[in-house]
C-alpha cells in the first residue's frame, strides 16, 4: 500500500510526486511512456526522427518505436500534439511560464470583469494562488528571456502600435515585454558561438540558441540532466522527485515506473462514500498486468487520457463533465515574409509576447522547416489562392486566409527560413460542454481499451470566442508588418492542440464541474486531478504549465492536508531550485 | 434512398483507379481474368501489387501537389521546377509509411464508407468515357478485391486514401480516368487537385448524411469526421515529410548520409547540424529580471 500513486509524468504529475517526496510520503509514479534516460545517446535533433507523432521519439506511445503509436480519433480536421514519456508534452514545450489574467478567478473586480469567461472562473482567487506562482517561478527556475533577431523583430513590431512594455510578471494591460521563461539563460559561451567544440558545459551553461526546442532539450553538450536549459519535468520535477532526500530534509525519493500503463481506477465504498483505492497498469513491454493500492490517487495522464480513464473505469458522472469543456486557444498562426534574415528558428522557441487580458495573447514561435511547412498546410480555410472551404477572412494580411502549398509554399520557403517571423495567437476562449473527449465508438481499441474521441468545434465557438481570435490575428499581422514584412499571410489554423485545458475541470458550481476546488474529485473521495485538465478555463490565453504546475502544488498541500494531516509549507518554506547541487550528485549516484 | 444507393462497381472500380492500374500492372492480360472461370484467388494474388502501386503513384501525385520539383507527376500537373521537390525528398515513401502506420481501417467501417461515398458521388452524374468499351474482367476484379478485403480484417490506409483522392478526381475531370501516370488523381492540374481538397474538406451535405447514417452512436459523425481529418492529414504530413530529413536518416548511426532536400530548399543549417547559434543580443531594454 503506497501512499501516493501519481498517474502520468507529464507537466502536472511530476510535481505532486517532488512536493509529497519532500514531505516523506512513498509515491509511486507510473508512466504509460518512455523515461529517455540518455539522450545522447538515444535523440538527435532532427526533425522526423524527433517528432514524426508516429514514430518519433517524442510521440505518444510505447519506448519500442517499432509498435504503432496510441490512436486517438479525430472526427474533424483538427490534431492533437501530445507525447508520452517522462517529461509529457513538456519534451516539446518552449517553457514559456507568463502567469495567468487575475481576471479569470473568482476575486476579479477590475472594470473589465465581465469581459472574460465568468461562467466558468476559478473558484478561488488570483491572490491565493499567487505564492504557489512564485514557489514554482523559483523552482523552475523562470527568468527574463533574453532577445535574438526574431525577438528584436518582434519588439519591433510592437513598439510600432505604440503598446507600452510590461515590466511585471502579471499582466495587468494590453502590453509587450520578453517572456518569462523556464529555460536556464545563457552564460559562457552559449548563445555567444556557433562553434560545436566551444559549446561544452560548464564552458556554456544554460541555453545554447540552437533553436531545438520542439526535438526536446539535450543542451549544452555534457551537463547534468538538471542542468539541462530547457526546463521540461524530464529535467526539472522529476529529478527532484527521484532525490527527494538528498534535497529535503525527511524527504524520501519517489519510484518511478516507465511503460506502465494505467488502465483502471479502483473505488470502493468507504463510510458510505466512494473512495479511490488504487490502480491496474500494464507493462507495455511484458504485457503483464500489475495491481497497486494506495491511500490517495493522483490523475495527470493529459486532457485527452484522464476523461478517457475515468470512462474506461466505469467511474460516476453524474453531471456528465467528465470530458466536456476542452479549451485549447483556438490557436491561429500568421507569419511573414521579410527581405533580411530575422533569426528563424534560431534561438530559444519563443521569448517575446504581447497579452490583450480578457482577449488573449501573441507569441513569436521559432521552427524548424518540416514543422514550419507543416503549420503553413494546417488550415480551415482551403488552400491560398484556390478555395477558402466556405472561410478565408480577409484583413490587414495579403489575401484571404488559407494554406501555402505547392509552388507557392516553395517561393515563401525559398532558402528563407531564416527570413520568416511567425507569430502564434492564443485566443482566450470559453468553456463550451460541446468541445469534448468521448469513448471512440470506432473498432480501434487498443490494448488498454476503448480509445479516445476528440471532439472540437472548429467554427462553432462562442461569439466571444470568435470575436477574441480576429482581433488578435489581426494585432499579429499589424506587429509583423509594423517590424517591416513585405508580406503578411494568415493560415486560419484548424483546431491545433498544443494548449489543452479543462476536460476535467475545477469548478464552483456542482453543475459544470467535475472537481472541488481543492482538485478532489466530487464523486470519488480521495481521487485528485493534477494536470491542465484540472485548470477551470483557459487562463486567459496564457500558456498553461505554470498555472498547472502552481495549482498541483496547492493540489499536494490539500493532499498533505487532508489524507496525512500534515501542514502547509509553501507559505512558510523557501523553495529549492530544481538546478540545486545537492540534485546534481545525486543524480550522478544514481546514475541518472 | 434506396435507389441512391444502388450503384455501379464497374464505375467504382474505374473510378478509384483500380481498372487503369490492373491495365498497367498487366494484370488484365493476366489468364486468370481472361478467362473469369480460373481461380479468383490468382487475381487476388496479382491484385495486391496493383493496389500498392496504384497508392503509391496517388501519393506521389499528391506529395508533389504540395512541393513541386522536376519530376514527371509535377510537370503533369503543370507546376516544373527546376530544385528539387518532393520525389527527391521521399516523400511518396514517407506518406505510404506513415498512413501505414497510422491505422488499418477495420473492414466493418470501411465497407459503409465506400458504399456510401460511391452513392453519394455518382449521383453527381460523373460521365466516365471509357466505360463502355470495358471488357468483362472488370468483373472479375471486382470478385477479387471483394475477396481480397474478406480474406483481410483491415484494408491499408494508403489504398483507402488513395481511393478517395481518385474517386474524387475523377468526378472533377472524369477524363482522368485513362492517361499517362498511374493514377486519376496524378493526371490532374494543380487547380483540379485543389478542387479536390476542396470537395474532400466540404465533403457535400449529401455524402455526409449517407455517411453517417449508416452508423450508430457513438460512431456518429466519425466518417465523415474521418474524411476531414484526413483531407487535411495528408496535406500537413506531405508538407512535413517534404521538408524533412527522411529520405537521407540512417537511423543506425542516428545521421544524416546527405543533406536534406528541404534543407536546401529551405537554406536552413547551412553548414550541417549545430550545438547553438551566435545569436544572443543581450535583453530588450537591458531588464534582466522583472517583480510583482
Ligand atoms: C509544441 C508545444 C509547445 C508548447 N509550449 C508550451 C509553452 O511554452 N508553455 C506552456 O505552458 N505550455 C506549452 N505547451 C503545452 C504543454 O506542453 C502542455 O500543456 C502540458 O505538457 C500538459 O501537461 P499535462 O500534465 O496535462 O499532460 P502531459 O504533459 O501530456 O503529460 C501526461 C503524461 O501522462 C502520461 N499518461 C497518459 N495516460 C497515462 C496512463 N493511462 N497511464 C500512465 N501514464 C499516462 C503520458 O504518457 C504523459 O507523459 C506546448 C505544447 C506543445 C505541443
Amino acid at each position: 500500500m503506497r501512499d501516493v500513486i501519481v498517474v502520468g509524468a507529464g507537466a502536472g504529475g511530476p510535481v505532486v510526486a517532488k512536493e509529497l517526496a519532500a514531505k516523506g510520503l512513498d509515491v509511486l509514479v507510473l508512466e504509460a511512456g518512455p523515461r529517455h534516460a540518455d539522450p545522447r545517446a538515444e535523440w538527435t535533433s532532427f526533425e522526423n526522427d524527433a517528432n514524426n507523432p508516429l514514430t518519433g521519439f517524442l510521440r505518444l506511445g510505447p519506448t519500442d518505436r517499432t509498435r504503432p503509436a496510441w490512436f486517438r480519433e479525430l472526427p474533424q480536421n483538427s490534431f492533437v500534439w501530445q507525447v508520452s514519456g517522462v517529461g509529457g508534452t513538456t519534451q516539446h514545450f518552449y517553457g514559456n511560464y507568463p502567469r495567468p489574467y487575475p481576471g479569470v478567478f473568482d476575486d476579479y473586480t477590475g472594470p473589465d470583469a465581465a469581459a472574460y469567461d465568468i461562467q466558468h472562473r476559478f473558484p478561488f482567487g488570483f491572490r491565493e494562488l499567487l505564492p504557489y506562482l512564485e514557489w514554482v517561478e523559483a523552482t523552475a527556475p523562470v527568468a527574463t528571456a533574453a532577445m535574438g533577431h526574431k525577438e528584436q523583430t518582434f519588439f519591433r513590431g510592437c513598439e510600432s502600435l505604440g503598446l507600452p512594455v510590461q515590466t511585471t510578471k502579471t499582466t495587468r494591460e494590453a502590453s509587450y515585454r520578453p517572456q518569462q521563461n523556464a529555460v536556464l539563460q545563457p552564460h559562457g559561451t552559449a548563445g555567444r558561438s556557433a562553434d560545436t567544440d566551444l559549446l561544452h558545459y560548464p564552458r556554456a551553461t544554460g541555453c545554447t540558441f540552437c533553436g531545438y526546442c520542439f526535438q526536446g532539450c539535450m543542451r549544452p553538450v555534457g551537463a547534468p540532466r538538471n542542468q539541462y536549459a530547457k526546463r521540461s519535468t524530464d529535467n526539472s520535477y522529476v529529478p527532484m522527485a527521484l532525490t527527494a532526500d538528498a534535497w529535503a530534509r525527511g524527504g524520501k525519493p519517489s519510484t518511478l515506473i516507465t511503460d506502465a500503463y494505467v488502465t483502471r481506477i479502483h473505488a470502493e465504498t468507504r463510510n458510505g462514500k466512494l473512495t479511490a483505492s488504487g490502480v491496474t497498469w500494464k507493462d507495455n513491454t511484458t504485457e503483464t498486468e500489475h495491481r497497486e493500492d494506495a491511500r490517495v490517487v493522483v490523475l495527470a495522464g493529459g486532457c485527452v487520457e484522464n476523461p478517457r480513464l475515468w470512462l474506461n473505469s466505469g467511474l460516476p458522472n453524474p453531471n456528465d463533465w467528465v470530458g466536456r469543456g476542452v479549451t485549447d486557444h483556438f490557436l491561429d498562426w500568421v507569419v511573414g515574409v521579410f527581405d533580411d534574415p530575422v533569426g528563424n528558428p534560431k534561438g530559444v522557441g519563443s521569448a517575446a509576447r504581447a497579452d490583450f487580458p480578457s482577449k488573449g495573447g501573441l507569441e513569436n514561435v521559432g521552427v524548424p522547416p518540416a514543422l514550419h511547412a507543416f503549420a503553413m498546410n494546417f488550415s480551415d480555410s482551403g488552400i491560398h489562392g484556390h478555395y477558402a472551404n466556405g472561410r478565408g477572412p480577409v484583413g490587414p494580411w495579403d489575401g484571404p486566409a488559407g494554406r501555402l502549398t505547392g509552388p507557392m509554399l516553395k517561393d515563401l520557403m525559398s532558402g528563407r527560413l531564416e527570413n520568416l517571423l511567425s507569430v502564434v495567437v492564443l485566443t482566450d476562449d470559453d468553456v463550451q460542454p460541446e468541445n469534448r473527449v468521448v469513448r471512440s465508438g470506432l473498432p480501434l481499441g487498443d490494448e488498454h481499451g476503448p480509445v479516445p474521441k476528440v471532439q472540437m468545434w472548429g467554427r462553432k465557438r462562442t461569439r466571444r470566442t470568435l470575436e477574441n481570435r480576429e482581433f488578435l490575428a489581426r494585432r499579429a499581422a499589424e506587429v509583423i508588418r509594423g517590424a517591416g514584412a513585405k508580406r503578411v499571410y494568415r493560415i486560419d489554423w484548424a483546431p491545433l492542440l498544443l494548449h489543452i485545458q479543462s476536460s476535467m475541470r475545477m469548478g464552483g458550481s456542482e453543475r459544470d464541474s467535475v472537481l472541488d476546488s481543492d482538485a478532489q474529485s466530487r464523486a470519488v473521495r480521495g481521487l485528485y486531478i493534477a494536470d491542465t485538465s484540472a485548470l477551470a478555463n483557459a487562463l486567459g490565453g496564457p500558456n498553461p504549465t505554470l498555472t498547472t504546475q502552481a495549482l498541483a502544488t496547492r493540489t499536494a498541500e490539500k493532499i498533505f492536508a487532508e489524507h496525512f494531516g500534515g501542514d502547509p509549507w509553501v507559505y512558510a518554506d523557501n523553495p529549492v531550485v530544481s538546478t540545486d547541487p545537492r540534485i546534481t550528485v545525486r543524480l550522478g549516484q544514481l546514475g541518472l | 434512398m434506396d435507389e441512391a444507393r444502388t450503384w455501379d462497381r464497374r464505375g467504382f472500380l474505374t473510378r478509384i483507379g483500380l481498372f487503369g492500374a490492373a491495365g498497367a500492372g498487366g494484370l488484365l492480360a493476366a489468364p486468370a481474368a481472361a478467362a473469369p472461370r480460373e481461380p479468383i484467388e490468382d487475381v487476388v494474388g496479382l491484385l495486391r501489387p496493383v493496389l500498392d502501386e496504384l497508392a503509391r503513384d496517388t501519393m506521389t501525385g499528391l506529395s508533389v501537389f504540395v512541393c513541386p520539383g522536376p519530376d514527371a507527376h509535377s510537370v503533369a500537373q503543370g507546376t516544373r521546377r527546376s530544385e528539387p521537390g518532393a520525389v527527391e525528398a521521399g516523400t511518396p515513401r514517407f506518406l505510404l509509411d506513415a498512413l501505414n502506420k497510422f491505422m488499418p481501417l477495420p473492414d466493418e467501417l470501411l465497407r459503409p464508407a465506400v458504399a456510401a461515398l460511391v452513392t453519394a458521388l455518382s449521383d453527381a452524374g460523373v460521365h466516365l468515357p471509357i466505360l463502355d468499351g470495358l471488357p468483362n474482367v472488370v468483373a472479375t476484379l471486382d470478385k477479387a478485391l471483394a475477396k481480397l478485403l474478406q480474406n483481410n480484417a483491415t484494408v491499408p490506409l494508403p489504398v483507402v486514401a488513395a481511393a478517395l483522392l481518385n474517386l474524387v478526381a475523377t468526378g472533377v475531370k472524369p477524363a482522368a480516368v485513362a492517361g499517362p501516370l498511374g493514377s486519376p488523381f496524378s493526371r490532374l492540374s494543380f487547380a483540379e487537385k485543389a478542387t479536390v481538397f476542396s470537395v474532400i474538406e466540404a465533403p457535400l451535405p449529401d455524402l455526409v448524411a449517407v455517411l453517417d447514417v449508416h452508423l450508430p452512436q457513438p460512431l456518429k459523425a466519425s466518417l465523415s469526421g474521418l474524411l476531414k481529418f484526413l483531407g487535411g492529414a495528408l496535406l500537413e504530413f506531405a508538407a512535413f515529410g517534404s521538408y524533412s530529413e527522411f529520405a537521407v536518416f540512417d537511423p543506425v548511426r542516428r545521421k544524416l548520409i546527405a543533406r536534406p532536400v528541404g534543407w536546401t530548399l529551405s537554406g536552413y543549417q547551412p553548414d550541417g547540424p549545430v550545438e547553438g547559434w551566435d545569436e544572443f543580443l543581450g535583453y530588450y531594454q537591458g531588464r534582466q529580471e522583472v517583480r510583482g
